[in-house]
């Protein structure tokens, strides 16, 4: 007993480093998949509201291709439904139609906070749960996909971004219909690759790529980007397809949230399915 | 001033300046600007090493909120407050350091500061592009971010200083 304090006292300063390495890191390693609670993040009331109040001030910065970025998008929706101009501003609105029900539904929000540098970049917005966001919805601007929610306040939510490592959304390289998942390798803010193409298929460079719309969580069709080059993985018969994003995150600010009406009937269905018994490697 | 309120003001204003104003600046190159080891840097020369971890510790989780990195910066505070006691012993005099100075560039001199805090930066910039990517693969990337980084870093460490300690000296 007496060792083992002897021990306690001579390795104690050690002991308290490990200690509050292993709280941080531990802290560092579950966040990365599993947030639980809002509190410990920009979305919690207090740092998005001084975040927000930041955003008030830097983000007149961009503001004049912020407002040109939203009208050529404002003109683009006004050629499509020319009756109704002013049903499309920021407010929800439903159709009544027996032949198309309504299956997503769009929540602008602004981005308070964001970065494109770090490993996993994360966008702060200031629309929340009283908006009606939940997690893992969609998240996209005007020229394309940004990311999913990965956590939600009542008056904030933090997306995780297509800049992260293991975003994994499910897209088409449109022409040929192959599909794959996004990735990001941590390296450019401007390009991201889709794996899981094989390498049988020649790709066209330039040819679009766009959500599969599988997972519910984008309506299909949604942009991501271009194909700017193809590599060959070594070893595998796969192509590492290199995309160019169309949406520059840098000074990315007016969003929105996809809200999938039909999302809950899709995921009751098929958690019908019988669990396969190994798991996949993606 | 009392240590302890001089010490909780620069507290506050590292992390203002972290988190509204350093986090939102990117040059590219992988250059991610990091003044708060500063903070830990000028701590007093008898500060205890729970002391020094505490704060780092604090320090980095506040900068953790603000910039959802989810522990990084307090896990890269945290080594460099853990480590400052050993380098600082490895580059003082022998009969110690005077009490009365503060561990800045213009008490101790260029050429200490130079060596324990550029030592010092290393080790957490180092550590916090190893814990972000943790991927070997990807060495040089974190190489890269980490030697970019650190002279970025370090040289608006040195302009900091003489905005905030002459500041400190004046009241």
């Amino acid at each position: 007993m007496r060792n083992f304090i002897a021990f306690f006292k001579r390795f104690r300063v050690f002991l308290f480093f490990a200690v509050l390495q292993i709280v941080a890191l531990s802290w560092h390693i579950r966040y990365l998949s599993f947030p639980k609670n809002q509190y410990l993040t920009t979305a919690s009331a207090v740092t998005g509201k001084v975040l927000e109040v930041e955003n008030d001030v830097t983000k007149h910065f961009n503001l004049s291709k912020n407002n040109v970025n939203l009208q050529s998008e404002n003109i683009s929706l006004r050629k499509k439904i020319p009756q109704s101009l002013y049903q499309i501003n920021r407010k929800l609105f439903k159709i009544q139609d027996t032949v198309f029900e309504q299956q997503y539904e769009y929540i602008p929000a602004t981005v308070v906070n964001s970065s494109v540098t770090r490993r996993n970049n994360y966008f702060t917005i200031n629309a929340g749960s009283k908006q009606g966001i939940k997690r893992e919805m969609g998240v996209f601007s005007d020229k394309g996909v940004v990311g999913v929610i990965h956590n939600v306040s009542e008056h904030y939510s933090v997306v995780k971004t297509v800049l992260t490592k293991d975003i994994n959304i499910d897209v088409t390289i449109e022409p040929i219909g192959l599909f794959g998942f996004l990735k990001w390798n941590g390296h450019d803010a401007k390009k991201g690759s889709v794996t899981g193409i094989s390498n049988d298929l020649k790709i066209k460079r330039w040819s679009r790529v766009v959500t599969k719309g599988g997972s519910g969580i984008f309506p299909k069709g949604m942009p991501v980007g271009k194909v700017y080059e193809t590599k060959p993985v070594e070893g595998e018969p796969l192509w590492d397809v290199v995309v160019l994003f169309s949406e520059n995150f840098r000074t990315l600010q007016n969003v929105y949230v996809i809200k999938n009406l039909l999302i809950d009937e899709q995921k009751a269905l098929e958690k019908q399915i019988p669990p396969d018994e190994e798991e996949e490697d993606l | 001033m009392n240590v302890v309120v001089k010490n909780s003001i620069r507290f506050v204003i590292f992390v203002l300046l972290q988190a509204l104003v350093f986090n939102q600046i990117e040059i590219g190159f992988g250059i991610h600007l990091m003044v708060q080891p500063l903070f830990i840097m000028l701590l007093p020369f008898e500060t205890g090493i729970f002391t020094l971890m505490i704060l780092g510790f604090f320090l980095g989780l506040i900068i953790d909120i603000f910039s959802n990195t989810y522990g990084l910066h307090a896990s890269s505070l945290l080594i460099m407050a853990y480590l400052r006691p050993i380098i600082f012993k490895f580059y003082g005099p022998r009969e110690g350091y005077d009490p009365l100075k503060e561990p800045s560039i213009f008490d101790m001199g260029s050429r200490w500061f130079l060596f324990v805090f550029g030592y010092l930066l290393l080790i957490h910039h180092f550590w916090y592009f190893l814990v972000e990517i943790f991927r070997f693969d990807q060495f040089l990337l974190i190489l890269q971010k980490t030697i970019f980084s650190v002279i970025i870093s370090y040289l608006l460490c040195i302009v900091l200083q003489t905005f905030i300690i002459k500041k400190s000296k004046a009241k």
